[in-house]
């Protein structure tokens, strides 16, 4: 069970390790594609299969969405990054700690982050695009992100509360 | 801390080692040398039960408050 445990912690430690390069990756991709719209717009637009001569906003709107990547990135780096550090906490067998509380409280607000820039992309994908030519972003508002996030202040909390008691209950003689 | 323990005046007074003392209440002597050098945060009343009837001495003569200590740390707290 304890070895199943420690397999378990360490394919969720390489997995995060990768995300990390693939969210990096993904935004020095995104960022390529803005600069592609700057250089050559209408080549980038048709490749991305956008309609640009039926709706011309539709190149200000992908501009904007792949500005709203790129803000991602770091946002997206702040939770993966924590969540390492956070699992590695564990596997050295001391995760109550105040840091974890302090890392648990930046993942909510990066997250409450990255839900704001999706919604941003909502409004964006919805103002830029008309019914013949849409943007083409598969936008839903969903309220499990934002649960998730009221979630994760909650639990920096009691994490920063246990972390503290635990403290206590160490130095008790 | 304001609190002040006199463990090693009180084992100095009876002739008892901490390592006696340790066998004696059954606590472990790296805990008892937490509270000897002052580090504890907190005192179990079982601690301080078994430590008193070892001794043979009240919580009053292993615990002291030192209001000097004390006035110090209001006047730090207080400072902006």
């Amino acid at each position: 069970m304890t070895s199943r445990y420690g397999t378990a912690l360490s394919a969720s430690g390489a997995a995060l390790r990768v995300l990390i390069v693939l969210n990096l990756l993904l935004g020095l991709g995104i960022f390529a594609l803005l600069a592609a719209s700057l250089v050559a717009p209408e080549w980038t637009m048709a490749a991305l299969g956008a309609r640009v001569d039926l709706n011309p906003a539709l190149l200000t709107g992908g501009r904007a969405i792949m500005l709203v990547g790129i803000c991602s990135v770091p946002l997206a780096h702040i939770v993966l990054s924590r969540l390492l550090a956070m699992v590695e906490t564990v596997r050295h067998g001391d995760p109550f700690v105040g840091e974890n509380a302090v890392r648990l409280n930046r993942i909510a607000w990066a997250l409450l982050g990255l839900e704001m820039l999706h919604l941003v992309a909502g409004i964006v994908s919805a103002a830029a695009s008309t019914r013949t030519a849409p943007l083409g972003i598969d936008w839903s508002f969903s309220v499990t992100g934002w649960l998730a996030i009221l979630l994760l202040f909650v639990l920096a909390r009691v994490f920063a509360e246990g972390a503290r008691m635990r403290d206590d209950l160490e130095g008790t003689v | 801390m304001a609190i002040l323990v006199r463990l090693d005046d009180l084992l100095h007074e009876r002739r008892i080692t901490l390592t006696e003392l340790s066998e004696r209440v059954d606590i472990t002597l790296a805990n008892l040398s937490i509270l000897k050098t002052g580090k504890a945060r907190a005192i179990r009343f079982s601690t301080l039960e078994a430590i008193c009837e070892v001794l043979q001495c009240q919580p009053g003569d292993l615990l002291e408050f030192a209001m000097d200590e004390a006035a110090g740390k209001a006047e730090r707290d207080r400072r902006p």
